[in-house]
């Protein structure tokens, strides 16, 4: 049984694979910006002394690192909006659910990297007059950060890899365009493959510029934490 | 709003169905996951080139796409090759499998390149074969070390197995659409499944934190 492979009906919808991958793109950010932006909240609540902020901020962490990502985009999706009686669009459902998972993961990547730096560095800085704050602003995330690169660069990979999830309750990602072409083309060998090859080439991109940039620090002499 | 987890009680059957299809999805893709892993990681390992490359190329493409898009590439593409229909099981078994392969692959890997030459000399020195070092020397001290990692994909592929809903395999998540569909009841519906993920996945997780302590500690 030989079959006839044809990409030109998959080419000429090119127009819509692109919208799509425009639109994973765009979940992507967001999720990512407000993902590091909690993240880094988190980690500090995590890290406080008080245990009315660790806690929380813990348990935060917890559920959404052990729980499937899936069910957590399901549950914002369909039982938030009842909850607190408000719209949802597929977008903000997406983008809510991803910022804060991949802000559970990066808190703990914040928190690896804060905790590797040396004890004399806060030292230091509280021996110059430095508070609390000024000295993490100052002088440990800045050396923290440079180790969590690595780390961070993992994650985001990890998330965009995720924002497929989002074509299951029809956001027209990239996923969900291809869907689309195959049910309109009858070509679903061709359509998903070319998909699977564009996912494929953008990460492999990505993750190629993360390992020049690992091997670049650890050349440096930084260590990395993950 | 009123909670009522009466209408997700009721289902306490479908729950189970979807318990033990999650659980199946599971036990699957761990051992063929981590089995096939195995066989690609020594692959990558390999000085031969015609087993070397094949494994780097498969590694890379099975990590560098969505686990997502691989089932539906497997489940709406592949059946126009073959001369038969594949399962929503065969389909979702057969993307989570793989692209755990492709990961635990690394973790092998890395394993394996921890452990110190002297260790292979040693083994050689005694007079075994490459096969027998691998087998009673190298191996058992590796997986000592790759253990904490090789639990984390334990997990990973325990929350992918929620992705094989997408092919209306009958696991928890799809007999939770099902049940909220049912009943009007998505709010105690998915948070029901999400508990129950939660109860599944914490002492496992709690587990590989145990692990990666006692691993920090002794080495």
């Amino acid at each position: 049984m030989a079959y006839q492979w044809d990409f030109s009906p998959v080419l000429a919808n090119a127009p819509l694979l692109v919208e799509g991958l425009v639109n994973t793109l765009r979940v992507t950010g967001t999720a990512l910006v407000f993902g590091v932006a909690l993240g880094l909240v988190l980690a500090l609540l995590r890290l406080s002394p008080r245990r009315y902020l660790s806690w929380p901020a813990g348990f935060v962490i917890e559920v959404f690192r052990t729980t499937p990502p899936l069910v957590q985009l399901f549950w914002f999706f369909f039982a938030l909006p009842i909850l607190v009686g408000i719209e949802m669009t597929p977008f903000m459902a997406g983008a809510v659910t991803f910022s804060i998972q991949s802000a559970s993961f990066f808190a703990e990547v914040f928190r690896a990297g804060i905790q590797s730096i040396e004890r004399g560095q806060w030292d230091g800085a509280r021996a110059i007059g430095m508070r609390h704050d000024q000295a993490l602003r100052r002088i440990i995330l800045p050396q923290a950060v440079k180790r969590m690169i690595p780390a961070f660069m993992e994650r985001a990979i990890e998330l965009m890899k995720t924002t497929t999830l989002i074509a299951t309750i029809s956001y027209a990602d990239l996923l969900f365009a291809a869907n689309e072409v195959s049910q309109k083309t009858f070509r679903p060998l061709e359509t998903y493959t070319v998909v699977a090859l564009i996912y494929f080439v953008v990460i492999f991109l990505a993750s190629q510029v993360a390992r020049l940039v690992e091997l670049r620090l650890a050349r440096s002499g930084e260590s990395t934490v993950h | 709003m009123r909670w009522d987890f009466a209408s997700v009680f009721d289902n306490t059957d479908a729950l189970l169905v979807g318990a033990a299809g999650t659980l199946r999805i599971f036990a699957i893709c761990l051992v063929l996951g981590l089995s096939l892993g195995l066989l690609v990681g020594l692959g990558r390992y390999s000085r031969n080139r015609w087993i070397h490359i094949p494994a780097t190329i498969f590694v890379e493409f099975f990590r560098n796409t969505p686990v997502l898009v691989q089932i539906l590439w497997f489940y709406f593409a592949l059946p126009i090759l073959l001369p038969f229909q594949i399962s929503p099981l065969v389909a979702a078994s057969l993307g989570i499998s793989l692209n755990s392969a492709a990961f635990s692959a690394e973790i092998y890997r890395g394993g394996i390149q921890s452990i110190e030459t002297g260790q292979w000399d040693g083994a050689r020195a005694l007079g075994m074969r490459w096969g027998q070092a691998m087998r009673r020397i190298i191996l058992p001290q590796a997986l000592k070390r790759m253990l904490p990692a090789l639990t984390n994909r334990a997990i990973e592929i325990f929350k992918m197995s929620t992705l094989a809903s997408a092919v209306a395999y009958v696991e928890l998540l799809q007999q939770g659409k099902l049940i909220a569909s049912l009943n009007y009841n998505p709010i105690e519906a998915y948070t029901a499944v999400a508990v129950i993920f939660f109860v599944f996945l914490w002492p496992l997780v709690q587990f590989s934190y145990f692990l990666e302590r006692r691993l920090k500690r002794d080495e």
